[in-house]
């Protein structure tokens, strides 16, 4: 059974920002939606309130930074990117700032529809000078991720997970690594963020239709072990397969696929993710079913790139994490 | 659009029906944003009742009037004022929330008719409507483009590079509403970032500014039917209202700007709007 952690992120950066006076943490009129409010509360001389307006937020924080601050900015991860863009960029990436960038509500983990879901935002990361990624996939990582993005030397941007969140790991985020879950020699299957957890509802299943699985999980996206990636590669029989919570576009799969084409490596690579499409509004168990983010669309991706089929069905998997019922009090739900 | 004998041709009546569907819109679907809806149900009621120049059977008509709802959350009043003026039938609503369905939570153009943009990233509306009325203008035709807007996404910068481009070019056929009702998404918007001095603001950019109490169907359209009332200026009805109106537990509350309707909760609104439900009432 695994442990399901509530609002993990609140707790994490309290501990690790208060009393801290170099750190500040920035909210623009989403405070209590990414569980900063009772920071706001404890400790209302390191917290500033901008208001929904994210240009001057990115400004006024590459000035933090400049004065010598690391400040923490919180909201939905598309509005830290889409609108304010060249500001992060003239502000913060190319003046390197030490700004963290704490973006919620990765990819279709809202069912917010295309306003509030953040699907590219990993390809325009990872294409900006001086910029580091990090991707939570469980609770423990969002545990650790303030101090990981803290050891930084220069802006981060964080995919951040809220709400109930699994506990799938028992050590913190080390920037520049990966983890391995699992070593087989068929398949290497590299997936990040909440893909993480689908593809472990996969395991048992294609382990008993014989398959030998490799399993990659990437909390650090950018800088990148690329020598590490192509050991694991040249480690498995067929191929590879990569499953994110974004478009396949510029995000993990690119990652996977640019590396692999530099060191000239031959194998097979089966890329999912959002395909060339925006989400709907919906549940994130719809949404994944419906884009080919989930467990059965990874071993769909396996059974094609083996040329195989395994009769796995959805019976076969393990079970979905179900939510806790929503909290009425809808902050959590948008 | 006339419909002589119409009761959703009455504002007072379809203020309330935008009330009762959104309700149960929100309540179905598990939705947030009840408060918002409830506070600009007059606004859509008098626009889609007396002021817009829409029909419901040619909702592409190149003559209509344009209306963006540039706060997005407040999707389930816009579809709820369509289907009660006949672009779609109400029963429809009943899908507004649920995975797959056209009318989901911000407003989605997408397969609903009489939607011209979709919305949900807020201060984009104004812009937007800047563009088309602009067009209008330059086309030498007399259609007019609406936003109604919220007063949280006057926090954002871009609202204020459209006023002043409005401004500038004197955008008389563009006519902006502001539910003003003093509450954003998680605070008071004068603890969030104060507007105030508002009107002030406008005219300094070169709007000509109503101020109307905003659940005053008659002062709306007091405000709304002569426009443009300036050929040299836009305008911007700066509409005065309470968050949550209509049911007394969610007025005034930030809580309920994401909080649902269920259960007991559920039973009381519907039991408050019931108790002052003008076609009842009046019959």
């Amino acid at each position: 059974m695994v442990e399901m952690v509530n609002r993990p992120y609140a707790s994490a950066f309290e501990k690790f920002a208060a009393g801290n006076p170099d750190i500040l943490c920035l909210s623009a009129d989403l405070t209590s939606s990414c569980e900063i409010d009772g920071f706001r509360d404890r400790h209302p001389d390191q917290f500033v309130s901008l208001g929904m307006a994210e240009q001057n937020m990115m400004s006024f924080a590459g000035g933090l930074g400049l004065a010598g601050f690391r400040p923490f900015i919180h909201t939905f991860g598309v509005f830290m990117y889409r609108r304010p863009y060249d500001q992060l960029m003239a502000s913060i990436a190319y003046p390197r700032r030490k700004v963290r960038l704490m973006g919620f509500l990765p990819g279709v983990t809202t069912p917010g529809g295309m306003t509030h879901q953040s699907i590219e935002d990993i390809s325009v990361m990872r294409s900006i000078p001086n910029m580091t990624i990090l991707e939570t996939g469980d609770a423990t990582e969002v545990e650790s991720i303030c101090e990981a993005a803290d050891t930084i030397d220069g802006p981060v941007w964080c995919r951040v997970l809220r709400g109930s969140v699994p506990r799938l790991f028992d050590t913190p985020i080390r920037v520049g690594e990966m983890r391995e879950l699992a070593d087989g020699d068929d398949i290497l299957v590299v997936t990040s963020g909440i893909c993480t957890e689908e593809a472990l509802r996969a395991r048992s299943a294609l382990k008993k239709a014989g398959l030998s699985i490799r399993h990659l999980h990437l909390h650090t996206i950018k800088p990148f072990d690329h020598g590490a990636l192509l050991d694991h590669i040249g480690s498995v029989r067929h191929g590879v397969i990569t499953l994110e919570n974004h478009v396949t576009e510029g995000g993990v799969g690119s990652l996977v696929a640019e590396t692999m084409a530099d060191a000239g490596v031959g194998k097979r690579l089966v890329r999912l993710g959002l395909r060339d499409t925006y989400a709907h509004g919906g549940s994130r168990a719809y949404l994944m079913r419906y884009y080919g983010l989930d467990a059965l669309a990874l071993v769909r991706g396996i059974e094609d790139l083996v040329g195989q089929s395994f009769g796995i069905g959805e019976d076969d998997l393990d079970a979905a994490r179900v939510d806790a019922v929503h909290s009425l009090v809808k902050a959590e739900a948008l | 659009m006339t419909l002589r004998n119409d009761p959703s041709a009455d504002p007072v009546i379809l203020a309330h029906r935008i009330r009762k569907h959104a309700l149960e819109m929100t309540s179905r679907g598990k939705s947030s944003h009840i408060g918002s809806v409830l506070s600009m149900a007059e606004i859509l009621a008098v626009l889609y009742a007396r002021i817009l120049n829409v029909d419901p059977g040619a909702p592409d008509d190149p003559e209509r009037d344009r209306v963006i709802l540039s706060k997005g959350h407040g999707g389930a009043g816009i579809y709820a004022v369509l289907a009660e003026r006949g672009f779609f039938e109400t029963e429809k609503l009943k899908d507004h929330y649920q995975n797959g369905s056209i009318f989901s939570g911000h407003v989605s153009h997408k397969g609903v008719p009489g939607v011209d943009l979709s919305t949900g990233s807020l201060g984009h509306g104004l812009g937007v409507a800047t563009g088309m009325a602009l067009a209008a203008k330059r086309a030498h035709q007399d259609w007019r483009a609406f936003v109604v807007m919220s007063d949280g996404e006057c926090d954002e910068g871009s609202v204020w590079e459209a006023a002043m481009f409005a401004g500038h070019h004197r955008l008389s056929n563009l006519i902006a509403v502001i539910d003003y009702n003093k509450i954003q998404s998680l605070a008071p918007v004068a603890e969030t970032l104060a507007l105030e001095p508002f009107a002030d603001k406008w005219r300094a950019f070169g709007w000509t500014v109503h101020e109307v109490d905003g659940h005053d169907t008659a002062a709306l359209e007091g405000a709304l039917k002569t426009l443009p009332d300036d050929e040299n200026r836009p305008t911007v009805v700066i509409a005065h209202t309470t968050k949550g109106k209509g049911v007394s537990f969610m007025e005034n509350t930030v809580l309920w700007h994401y909080r649902t309707a269920q259960g007991d909760e559920l039973e009381a609104a519907r039991a408050e709007l019931a108790a002052c439900d003008p076609e009842v009432r009046d019959a």
